[in-house]
C-alpha cells in the first residue's frame, strides 16, 4: 500500500510543521530568564498511528518540562526549544526523522521517542552520530546496547527477573496466596518479554502455571480467550496487555459470568481500567502515582497540576499524571541536570557526567552506572480501588490506610 | 402513413472515425425495414446511432416528432426504442425472468404474454442468463427488448451464429411480430433471402452510405439486382 | 484436548463476533459489487458513526437506538453525496480506492482532532449482559447485532432480487451501457445504493460503539479481515457477506480455543486462500 504510506508521510509533514510551530511559539513567551540562541532538542513521538494515544500524554509532559526549564536557567543559560516530529508509530519513519533532525535540522541534542521499536530505530541513528539519547519506555533493557543511551524510568537491568518477584511478593502477602497462575500475553515484544519472565519466576516459586497463552497484538475478539481463561480458572490472572485489551478481556469474562480472583495487567490504559466496573481490584505496575509520598518530591505537585490542566484542555479522558507522563518528565529532568551539571552540550561530556552522577527525578534518585546504563529497579504495584489507582506494594509506598486487597 | 422514425443527414461513428455519412430515411408506423449490406458497411453503426451509443457528428433522428440527438441512451429507451444488440448482451448473472422484469415497462407485453410467445423461456425462467444456449439467449434478448414495450424494435443480426433449426424458429417468431402484431422494426441482416419476405421495405448500405431504398418484395423479385449490391452473400 | 463447553462457547462467541465482520462487509460488498467502487472510507464512516453514538451517549445521555436513528440517515446522505463526487469525476474502480482512502484519512484526522487519539469506551450496562443457555453464555448485545445484521442481509438480498431498483442495479453492475440502453437509469439507482451502503456503516458503527474500543487508528484494524469476508462472500452479495463473516469469526474463535489465540489473524486469510483454491459449487 504505497499510496497509504505516502498519505501518511504527507500527514507527518503537516503534523511536524504544526508541532514545530507550536514548540517555537511556546518558549518564546517564557524566554525571560535564559537568553541567546536557543538550544534545540530534537525528537519524535508517535503523534499519529496506533501509539498515538500515549504520545499525546508524552507531548504534554514535554511541553510542561520545556516551559519549566526555560523558567529556570534553560540549558547553560540559553533557552530550550523542542523540535518535535511525528514518527507515525513506525520505526522506519522514526529512523529517518532522527537522521533528518541530526543532519538537516542540526539540532544540538536529541530526546528519545516512545515505545521499544521506535526507540531501537532512533538508537541506531544516535549511535552513528554519537548523540546522547535518553528514553523512558524501553521495556527490554538488554536491548539498550548503546553506551550513550540512558533510561529515564527505573526498570532496572533485568525487569523480567526483578519485576515478577515484586508482584509475587505482593501476592504471597495475601491471606490466601494464589497457588496457580494463568499467564496471558500480547505478542507485543516488551509484553511477551515480561510474560516469559513471569512464567519462569512463578514456576521457580512453586506456583502452578495453569495456562500460558499468547495472542496477536490488535486482537479484536476476546470471546474465545475468555472461555479458555474461565476453563483454566487459575487463582491469579496475569495479563500482558496493552491499551484497552484488558478492558476487552474483562468484559468478555463478564459475559461468561466469570470474575478473576486476582488479576494483574501489564500496560493497560489506566483511566478506562480503573473506571470500568470490571476493573475493580485490578493490579498494575507503576513507578509513580499523583499521591503521597510521591507528591512531596521536588516540583511534582506543580507539574501534576499543570499536567491536569493541559490534559483536560487537550480533551484527554484521563487527565492525571502517572508513570507514563512521568517518564517524559524524567527524560527532561535528566537532560537538564546532565547538560547543566557537565556544563557542556558535547554528547561525550554529557554521557560521561551521567555515568558518574545521580539525578534527582520525579521517580526519585536515579543512577546510570549499572548494566545497560540502568540503576536500581523501582517497580511498585498499584490497585484499582473504588475507581482510583492506589499504590499498595511495597508497603512503604502505600498511603496510610491503603492495603492490597485480594479475594 | 405517419412516420415513426425520420433520420436526416446522419453522420456518425466512433471516436474520431466517421462510419456513416449522409444517412436519410423514413420508417412508418408498423413498418418493418430490413437493413442489408456486406460486412463492415455500417449496419451495426446505424442501429447503435439510433440507440445512442455512437458519436453523432451531424444530422437528426426524430422519433414521433421528438429529436433524439441530445438524449442519453436511457432517455431514448424510455421513449420507446427496444434494442436487440448483435452480441445479445443479456445479463448473464440475472435469471431469465429477472432479465425481463429488470427492464420491464407497462404495456401490452406482459411477462405472461412474453412467455406465451417464447414458451422455451418460460421453461428456463429460473435459470441464469449465462446458462442459456445461443438460440435461447437470442430469444431472451428479443423478449427483453419487447418487455420494455417499445414502439420500434431494433434487431442487429438476430440469426447470426445460430443453428439452422433455431434460425427458422426465430424467423417465424419475427414474422409474427411484424405482421400479426404490427410492431415497427429495423432488422439488420447479412442474409437477404431470410429477411426480405418478412419486411416491407429495405435499406442497402455500402461504405457507410445508403445505395438503395425501396420495397422488399421488389428486391426479392429481382435477384440480379440484389446480387449486384450484396455479392454472394445474397444467397 | 479442549472441553466441549469450551469449544461450544468459542463457537458461539466466534459466530457472533463474525456478525460484525459481516455487517461491516455488507456495505463494502454492495458498493464494490454493484457500483464498482471500492469504498475504503466505509470503515471511517462506521467509526465516525461510532464516535457520534459515543458522544451522544456519554455527553447527553442519548440511548444508542436514538443515536442510531440520527446517525443512519446522516450516513445515507454522506453516502449519496460521495456518489455525487464519484459520478461527477467519473471515478473508476482503482481511483475509487485512492479517493476513498484519502477520505478515510481525512475522517481519521478529524476524529483525532475532536476526540483525540486516546482510547474511548462507551460503557453501558448491556455491554456485559448474557443469556445463559445450558453451560453456554450468549452475550445479549452481540446477539442483537447478529439479528440486526441477518435481517439487513436478508432484506437487502430480497430487495436486490425482487424490486425493480435491485434488479436494475444488478443489470447495470454487469453491463452499465446495455442496461442504460434498456432504460435503466443507473445513476439514480447508484445514489440510492451508495446511500444504503453508508447507512449500513452507520448501523455497524452503532454496534462498534457499544461493543468495541474506539481509537482513530482502529479504523484500519478491520480492513484486512473484512476484505477477506467481502471476497469469500462474493461481491454484491449481502447474504454471502454475512455468512462469510460468521464463518471467519467462528474459524478465528475455534483457532483461538484449540490452537493459540495468536493464530487468529492468520485464519481469515487462510480461509480465503482455501476457498479461492477450492472454489466450491455452493458459493
Amino acid at each position: 500500500m504505497n499510496e497509504r504510506a505516502n498519505a501518511w508521510r504527507r500527514r507527518g509533514v503537516l503534523a511536524g510543521l504544526a508541532a514545530g510551530a507550536a514548540s517555537l511559539a511556546a518558549p518564546s513567551i517564557l524566554r525571560a530568564a535564559p537568553s541567546g540562541t536557543p538550544v534545540r532538542v530534537g525528537g519524535t513521538l508517535s503523534l499519529t498511528g496506533f501509539l498515538a494515544q500515549t504520545a499525546a500524554i508524552h507531548k504534554i509532559a514535554a511541553e510542561i518540562m520545556v516551559n519549566e526549564i526555560n523558567g529556570r536557567n534553560g540549558f547553560l543559560g540559553r533557552p530550550v526549544e523542542y523540535v518535535l516530529l511525528d514518527d507515525q508509530s513506525k520505526p522506519e519513519v522514526a529512523r529517518s526523522l532522527y537522521e533528518k533532525l541530526i543532519t538537516v535540522d542540526k539540532v544540538d541534542l536529541i530526546q528519545g521517542p516512545y515505545a521499544t521499536a521506535p526507540i531501537l530505530a532512533a538508537m541506531g541513528v544516535a549511535q552513528r552520530y554519537g548523540k546522547v539519547m535518553i528514553q523512558s519506555s524501553m521495556g527490554i533493557p538488554k536491548l539498550q546496547t548503546y553506551d550513550r543511551a540512558f533510561p529515564a524510568t527505573p526498570f532496572g537491568p533485568e525487569p523480567d527477573k526483578t519485576y515478577p518477584n515484586v508482584i509475587l511478593d505482593a501476592m504471597a502477602s495475601l491471606p490466601h496466596p494464589p497457588k496457580s497462575i494463568l499467564v496471558l500475553t500480547s505478542k507485543f515484544p516488551s509484553a511477551q518479554f515480561m510474560a516469559k519472565g513471569m512464567r519462569e519466576q512463578a514456576e521457580k516459586r512453586g506456583l502452578k502455571v495453569a495456562l500460558y497463552l499468547e495472542y496477536e497484538s490488535g486482537n479484536r475478539d476476546f470471546g474465545a480467550i475468555a472461555a479458555r481463561v474461565k476453563e483454566a480458572d487459575a487463582d491469579f490472572l496475569w495479563v500482558g496487555s496493552l491499551g484497552l485489551e484488558s478492558n476487552q478481556l474483562l468484559e468478555a469474562l463478564h459475559k461468561l459470568d466469570y470474575k478473576p480472583r486476582n488479576h494483574f495487567h501489564l500496560y493497560p490504559a489506566p483511566g478506562p481500567l480503573a473506571l470500568s466496573p470490571d476493573g475493580d481490584k485490578a493490579l498494575c505496575s507503576t513507578f509513580l502515582e499523583p499521591a503521597e509520598p510521591f507528591l512531596s518530591r521536588p516540583g511534582v505537585k506543580r507539574i501534576a497540576a499543570e499536567f491536569k490542566e493541559r490534559a483536560t484542555k487537550a480533551n484527554l479522558p484521563y487527565a492525571v499524571i502517572d508513570a507514563q507522563a512521568a517518564g517524559m518528565v524524567s527524560e527532561w529532568q535528566i537532560l537538564e541536570a546532565a547538560v547543566n551539571g557537565a556544563n557542556s552540550l558535547d554528547d561525550k561530556v554529557i554521557a560521561d557526567w551521567l555515568k558518574k552522577h545521580r539525578v534527582e527525578t520525579i521517580y526519585g534518585s536515579l543512577r546510570f552506572d549499572g548494566p545497560y546504563n540502568h540503576g536500581d529497579a523501582a517497580q511498585l504495584i498499584k490497585q484499582a480501588q473504588n475507581k482510583e489507582w492506589k499504590v499498595v506494594w511495597p508497603k512503604a509506598f502505600a498511603a496510610p490506610g491503603v492495603t492490597l486487597m485480594g479475594t | 402513413m405517419t412516420d415513426l422514425l425520420v433520420v436526416t443527414g446522419l453522420r456518425a461513428g466512433y471516436g474520431r472515425a466517421v462510419v456513416l455519412s449522409d444517412i436519410s430515411f423514413r420508417l412508418g408506423a408498423g413498418e418493418a425495414m430490413a437493413v442489408l449490406g456486406r460486412n463492415g458497411v455500417g449496419k451495426t453503426t446505424l442501429v447503435d446511432s439510433i440507440v445512442g451509443v455512437t458519436r453523432r457528428f451531424d444530422g437528426s433522428l426524430v422519433l414521433e416528432g421528438r429529436e433524439l440527438a441530445p438524449l442519453a441512451p436511457e432517455q431514448r429507451a424510455a421513449l420507446g426504442l427496444g434494442w436487440v444488440p448483435q452480441e445479445r448482451n443479456i445479463f448473464r448473472s440475472l435469471t431469465v425472468e429477472e432479465n425481463l422484469t429488470a427492464v420491464a415497462r407497462p404495456g401490452p407485453w406482459t411477462l405472461d404474454r412474453l412467455y406465451g410467445f417464447f414458451p422455451r423461456l418460460k421453461e428456463r425462467r429460473a435459470n441464469s442468463g449465462g446458462a442459456l444456449s445461443g438460440g435461447e439467449q437470442q430469444m431472451l434478448a428479443i423478449a427483453r427488448a419487447l418487455a420494455t414495450n417499445p414502439k420500434l424494435l431494433l434487431l442487429d443480426e438476430p440469426t447470426e451464429g445460430l443453428a439452422p433449426i433455431i434460425v427458422e424458429e426465430l424467423l417465424s417468431a419475427l414474422a409474427r411480430l411484424v405482421r400479426s402484431e404490427g410492431l415497427a422494426a429495423l432488422i439488420v441482416e447479412q442474409h437477404a433471402h431470410k429477411i426480405l419476405p418478412i419486411t416491407r421495405s429495405t435499406l442497402i448500405l455500402e461504405r457507410g452510405r445508403i445505395v438503395h431504398q425501396g420495397p422488399s418484395d421488389e428486391l426479392l423479385a429481382e435477384p440480379a439486382r440484389l446480387e449486384k449490391f450484396l455479392g454472394v452473400s445474397a444467397r | 484436548m479442549p472441553s466441549a463447553t469450551l469449544l461450544g462457547q468459542a463457537l458461539i462467541s466466534g459466530v457472533l463476533a463474525g456478525g460484525m465482520y459481516g455487517l461491516l462487509a455488507m456495505g463494502l460488498s454492495l458498493s464494490w459489487g454493484l457500483l464498482r467502487l471500492v469504498n475504503l472510507s466505509h470503515f471511517a464512516l462506521a467509526f465516525l458513526s461510532a464516535y457520534i453514538v459515543y458522544e451522544l451517549g456519554t455527553k447527553y445521555g442519548v440511548a444508542p437506538w436514538w443515536s442510531a436513528a440520527m446517525v443512519v440517515p446522516l450516513m445515507f446522505a454522506v453516502g449519496a453525496s460521495q456518489y455525487w463526487l464519484f459520478d461527477r469525476f467519473r471515478v473508476n474502480e482503482l481511483a475509487s480506492l485512492l479517493i476513498t482512502f484519502s477520505f478515510a484519512v481525512i475522517v481519521e484526522a478529524g476524529i483525532q482532532i475532536y476526540w483525540t487519539a486516546d482510547y474511548r469506551r462507551f460503557e453501558t450496562h448491556y455491554a456485559t449482559e448474557s443469556i445463559k443457555a445450558g453451560p453456554f453464555f450468549i452475550p445479549v448485545l452481540d446477539l442483537t447485532m447478529c439479528i440486526v445484521a441477518s435481517v439487513l442481509a436478508w432484506g437487502t438480498w430480497m430487495w436486490l432480487r425482487k424490486t425493480y431498483v435491485g434488479k436494475g442495479l444488478r443489470a447495470a453492475a454487469e453491463d452499465a451501457d446495455i442496461a442504460a440502453a434498456y432504460g435503466v437509469d443507473h445513476r439514480k439507482l447508484a445514489y440510492i445504493l451508495s446511500g444504503i451502503g453508508a447507512a449500513y456503516a452507520g448501523i455497524a458503527g452503532t454496534f462498534i460503539a457499544l461493543i468495541a474500543t474506539l481509537a482513530p487508528a482502529q479504523i484500519w484494524a478491520w480492513l484486512g479481515v473484512v476484505f477477506a469476508v467481502v471476497i469469500i462472500g462474493r461481491l454484491g452479495n449481502p447474504m454471502g457477506a454475512l455468512l462469510a463473516g460468521m464463518l471467519i469469526g467462528a474459524s478465528e474463535s475455534l483457532a483461538m480455543a484449540v490452537l493459540s489465540p495468536a493464530w487468529a489473524p492468520v485464519v481469515s486469510f487462510s480461509v480465503l486462500i482455501v476457498i479461492l483454491l477450492w472454489d466450491p459449487e455452493w458459493l
